[in-house]
């Protein structure tokens, strides 16, 4: 076959450039460390590499965002475990008061120590986090959400939870409204409140009463009147309002009272103990949301309220207030508890949230690396390669170029 | 005669030795000419003279020197040279779009993933005027990078201009070449009867440039000239006349320029731009009408999916001051560009409106014909995929576009719709003040502390779209943040009242546990056993500096599909999967490119070898001749002293 002389230039110049190219291309990737220089060279892979970056960048954000909640969440359980050991301190006076050697004064000096803690309740449940921001606002962060008023401590801000990413498809709860903590807190047991009417003479007291059967609670008011020290009446009050007309009804005997024993309502005992008077009455009530405030106020004020039988003597309107206020404190302490309880949860929901999202940042910078870096041992074999090729192209082409027959003419 | 035919033959054989080594000298020096075609002698014996004795020979005369020049083969060059031209042009051009994305840090993703990690920040802690001044710094690092990458295809759009231009000139050059060659070629044939074979190769030569510009058709006349045809049909020389190619403004869309034909009259014809194919200016024309139109739609449609769908959400929301909240980008609106040659007065218009719309756009472009009577016609550029719009443009949304038109139209008058192209130039924050990121609900909802029910309410979400729209604010419900009170008549049933309006808006409601309870505009859920009695409120969420529901939901909207939607579907991506599926489309065409370019350039290679192992100089081949010629010149010079000493003999014999 003819070959034409240029053609042998131009065939060998173009190799040459293919060999040249490749070799620099390898050579880029090399320095760059990575295996696509541009989307063309592997477009799929460049493809997901956005995506799994994108991932892999989400999933730090995830970890700054849970830091947020971890952050707010400790600053909460600290708060809370100073609340929890002042209700605990707060029951131990309340226990303290009801002994029946101290004399007026001395419940006077409980009850200025009580209002004390108090003011350090208020305080603790207005805490800021370190920017400012009330703990126990709800939604509004610069809203102080407990404040002092005549009508007693009132809440002044929301039900809202800040909720904050912390897992890919995690929403959690970044604070706890104050309402829920401080001021939903059921008086009484919890069901019902029992308390004696503050006019009564006799020397009988009612105790806190048990829920026997949740269901049969039928969410009226009943009212024990007595109309002799030995038998009583009972008046019940529906929550429509409607009163029924009072049992058992004349003819028939009224109930017999013995102290201590058993009365049996719809769903729950109670127990009145002492000496009732004529005319002394005493209710059960549905339980209301009161509020750990409103109990230790009232605990002071019991506390400072003289007692009529005289110093001495305890008299039965104490022991019911100190009863409810035990009572009150204790449901108050199992609702910061609860809180508690759901704040540790977090934290450890949070750790384990954290360690998965470690191993899968992990897993997508080695999904990346896979994608994107460069096998160096196949790249520096494929330099030798290309350069023993091109060197062997040149010098080919040199021996080739250098043939001619003019050399013999 | 005798003796002196012994001369006359030694003399012709010393002329065509000659014209032989003048040849072959010819044939050495233009070795390296481009497009230059060996040369051969063609030689014949002359007449013979007849004697007695037979016919005795008169020695050699040089016929023709021909040029090796095959049609076949150089056709085969010319249509492989103007592909290959087009495909290197092409890659050349698309590697640019490719080199800009390479780099993963400096494209648009980083981008993105910053400015929704501000937008996180700002969800967990929302009253932080740093962190609202972080996002909005983040959103205008965004914008930059939108901005600055469309501002790159500008750059290249320009630059493609700028070539286009430049080659519509060399054509234009060529064209006039040609036409002047064929002149000369005409006349020299008709004068001398014998080829002009340098001009032919010159000619030849303007042909193969004119193709690697532009794919051209040749077709040889009978008086040896070409006549060339570009286009559909175009005639670019016709004998000794040229014709030539101009830009003019496209009719279709002012900002682009369109190639024409200059009519011998002075008009200008409208070519059919895919019809110019082949060459430098075919490869051009198809990276700019192709890639480059669809990737600045591409590119548009993401930054356009970010700004549509999160000023949707964030219009849901409340900022700092208690306003309902803004636009948090500046809307983009669709391009729509009259042609320039219709003869109606009606003017169409394209929106976007809902987060469905925004989910809903393609990238493509759209071509709008009135067809006359209320009758119009959709056509999708990227599939040709024709909708009829009989009774008028429709009031749904037609791949999240919606239409409408003034009077005036004429059947036949068209619009063009580039519902994306302007997405990343136009990409810009609405809102400057970090007090107006609307990061909170309008609404939060509340239980009364005198319920007996352990029931707890959800904080509520905002509708969306709302069914009695604020005229104000058409985002969000009239009623949106009127108070609101659900009372429970019974442990299985509520009432609702609006105690703004002083109405009540519902009675004796089932009550479900978590069932959506949905009202003015806002959802909300109750579970857990509410009481007779218990009463849930909803309302304005006022001085909620805390709150930072709605930035969590804008958060949430980075890795949710929000686009890609079938007219009317789901969506199937997220922002940075539009994004990575437009990277891969570029990454897939220059690769294809790179593949096809290279195998078209050594096929074009290839033929160039197999044309030029026919018509190219082989420098050993010359060196032969040569010792041809001059031992063929020396052979005669020998014979021409022959029949010297011959003529000698006989004059030695009259002494």
């Amino acid at each position: 076959m003819r070959i034409s002389s240029g053609s042998v230039f131009d065939t060998n110049v173009s190799m040459l450039n293919h060999q040249q190219a490749s070799l620099l291309h390898t050579n880029q990737q090399v320095a760059s460390g990575r295996r696509m220089l541009t989307p063309a060279d592997d477009p799929a892979a460049s493809a997901s590499a956005l995506l799994v970056a994108q991932a892999d960048g989400t999933n730090s954000q995830l970890e700054v965002n849970r830091n947020a909640v971890k952050s707010s969440t400790g600053m909460a359980e600290s708060v809370l475990q100073s609340v929890s050991s002042l209700i605990t301190e707060a029951k131990t006076m309340a226990v303290q008061a009801g002994n029946g050697i101290l004399s007026g004064s001395d419940r006077k000096s409980i009850a200025s120590t009580l209002q004390g803690r108090l003011d350090e309740l208020i305080a603790l449940a207005n805490s800021t986090d370190g920017t400012g921001n009330y703990l126990f606002s709800g939604f509004q962060g610069k809203t102080i959400p407990f404040l002092k008023t005549a009508l007693g401590v009132q809440y002044m801000a929301d039900d809202g939870q800040r909720m904050v990413q912390v897992g890919s498809s995690r929403k959690m709860a970044a604070s706890d409204s104050g309402s829920d903590v401080f001021m939903r807190v059921k008086n009484g047991n919890g069901a019902f409140v029992t308390e004696g009417n503050s006019a009564n003479t006799g020397a009988a007291s009612i105790g806190q009463g048990t829920v026997t059967n949740s269901n049969l609670l039928t969410g009226s008011t009943y009212k024990l009147n007595f109309n002799s020290p030995f038998s009583y009446t009972l008046t019940e009050t529906k929550s429509t309002g409607e009163v029924l007309p009072p049992v058992p009804q004349e003819p028939e005997p009224p109930f017999q009272y013995a102290s201590g024993e058993a009365i049996t309502l719809p769903g729950m005992h109670i127990s009145i103990m002492g000496a009732p008077e004529r005319g002394d009455t005493f209710t059960v009530t549905p339980s209301t949301n009161e509020g750990l405030f409103k109990t230790l106020a009232d605990l002071i004020v019991a506390l400072n309220t003289t007692n009529p039988a005289g110093d001495a003597a305890t008299s039965s309107q104490l022991t019911s207030s100190l009863s409810k206020a035990m009572s009150g404190l204790d449901r108050g302490l199992d609702n910061v508890l609860t809180a508690r309880a759901s704040l540790g949860a977090r934290l450890n929901e949070l750790d384990s949230l954290q360690a998965t999202g470690e191993d899968l940042g992990l897993q997508y910078k080695q999904t990346l690396s896979t994608l994107q870096d460069l096998d160096y041992n196949k790249a520096i074999s494929d330099l030798n390669r290309q350069t023993t090729s091109l060197t062997a192209a040149q010098k080919s082409f040199k021996q080739v170029a250098e043939l001619s027959m003019f050399n013999y003419m | 005669m005798g003796v002196s035919g012994v001369m006359g033959i030694s003399v012709s054989a010393l002329n065509a030795a000659q014209v032989g080594l003048q040849t072959t000298g010819h044939n050495i020096a233009n070795a390296n000419t481009p497009g230059y075609s060996r040369q051969e002698v063609q030689m014949d014996t002359r007449k013979p003279q007849y004697s007695g004795s037979g016919f005795l020979g008169q020695g050699v005369e040089v016929s023709t020197v021909k040029r090796a020049y095959s049609e076949f083969l150089n056709g085969q060059v010319l249509s492989e040279q103007s592909q290959a031209a087009m495909l290197n042009t092409y890659h050349t051009q698309i590697k640019e779009i490719d080199n800009v994305i390479a780099d993963s840090n400096s494209g648009v993703s980083p981008a993105i993933q910053g400015f929704f990690s501000a937008v996180n920040n700002v969800s967990t802690s929302p009253e932080s005027q740093p962190a609202r001044q972080a996002m909005l710094n983040s959103g205008n690092a965004l914008a930059a990078r939108f901005q600055s990458l469309n501002q790159r295809f500008i750059d290249v759009n320009n630059s493609v201009g700028n070539q286009i231009s430049n080659s519509v000139t060399q054509i234009n050059s060529y064209a006039k070449q040609i036409a002047l060659l064929n002149q000369n070629i005409v006349q020299q044939t008709a004068v001398s009867n014998q080829p002009p074979n340098d001009l032919l190769d010159q000619r030849d030569q303007l042909v193969a440039k004119l193709n690697t510009q532009l794919k051209a058709t040749v077709v040889r006349q009978g008086d040896g000239a070409y006549n060339v045809f570009v286009g559909s049909g175009q005639s670019l020389v016709v004998g000794s006349d040229s014709f030539s190619l101009a830009l003019a403004q496209s009719p279709s869309e002012p900002s682009k320029q369109d190639v024409v034909y200059n009519n011998k009259n002075g008009t200008q014809s409208v070519i059919q731009q895919s019809s110019l194919q082949g060459g430098n200016l075919g490869g051009f024309l198809t990276f700019r009408d192709t890639t480059l139109a669809s990737s600045q739609n591409s590119l548009g449609r993401v930054a356009m999916g970010i700004s549509g769908v999160l000023n949707q959400q964030h219009q849901l929301g409340q900022d700092l001051n208690d306003n309902l909240g803004e636009n948090l980008f500046v809307p983009t609106v669709p391009a729509v560009y009259s042609n320039t040659t219709n003869n109606g007065s009606g003017v169409v218009a394209a929106s976007i409106d809902s987060a469905e719309d925004f989910a809903a756009l393609t990238g493509s472009d759209y071509k709008l014909r009135f067809d006359g009577g209320t009758s119009y016609t959709l056509i999708r550029q990227s599939d040709h995929k024709e909708t009829n719009f009989a009774s008028g443009l429709p009031n749904t949304p037609v791949d999240g576009l919606r239409f409408t038109s003034t009077e005036g139209a004429q059947a036949g008058d068209t619009y063009l719709i580039r519902p994306t192209v302007n997405g990343a130039r136009d990409f810009t924050l609405n809102i400057r003040d970090p007090a107006k990121i609307a990061a909170a609900l309008p609404i939060r909802a509340n239980a009364e502390f005198s319920n007996q029910g352990s029931a707890k309410i959800a904080s509520g979400s905002v509708n969306t779209p709302p069914t009695n729209p604020d005229p104000m604010h058409p985002g969000t419900d009239v009623n949106l943040k009127n108070p609101v009170a659900i009372s429970f008549t019974s442990a299985t049933t509520f009432d609702v009242f609006d105690m703004k309006a002083g109405v009540k808006i519902a009675t004796a409601v089932p009550y479900a546990d978590g069932r959506d309870i949905s009202f003015n505009g806002w959802t909300t859920q109750i579970s857990g056993v509410p009481a007779e009695g218990d009463i849930f409120s909803v309302g304005e969420n006022l001085n909620a500096t805390a709150d930072g529901r709605n930035s969590l939901i804008i958060a949430g909207l980075q890795t949710k599909d929000t686009l890609g939607a079938a007219n009317g579907g789901t969506a199937t991506m997220s922002f940075q999967g539009a994004y990575a599926q437009w990277v891969s489309e570029i990454g897939n065409k220059t690769r294809e490119l790179q593949v096809t370019s290279t195998a078209q350039t050594s096929m074009a290679e290839q033929s160039v070898a197999t044309q030029q192992s026919f018509a190219g100089v082989n420098l050993d081949e010359e060196a032969a001749n040569l010792m041809r010629y001059q031992r063929a010149y020396q052979a005669a010079g020998k014979a021409m002293q022959i029949s010297n000493t011959l003529f000698d003999t006989v004059l030695q014999l009259g002494r």
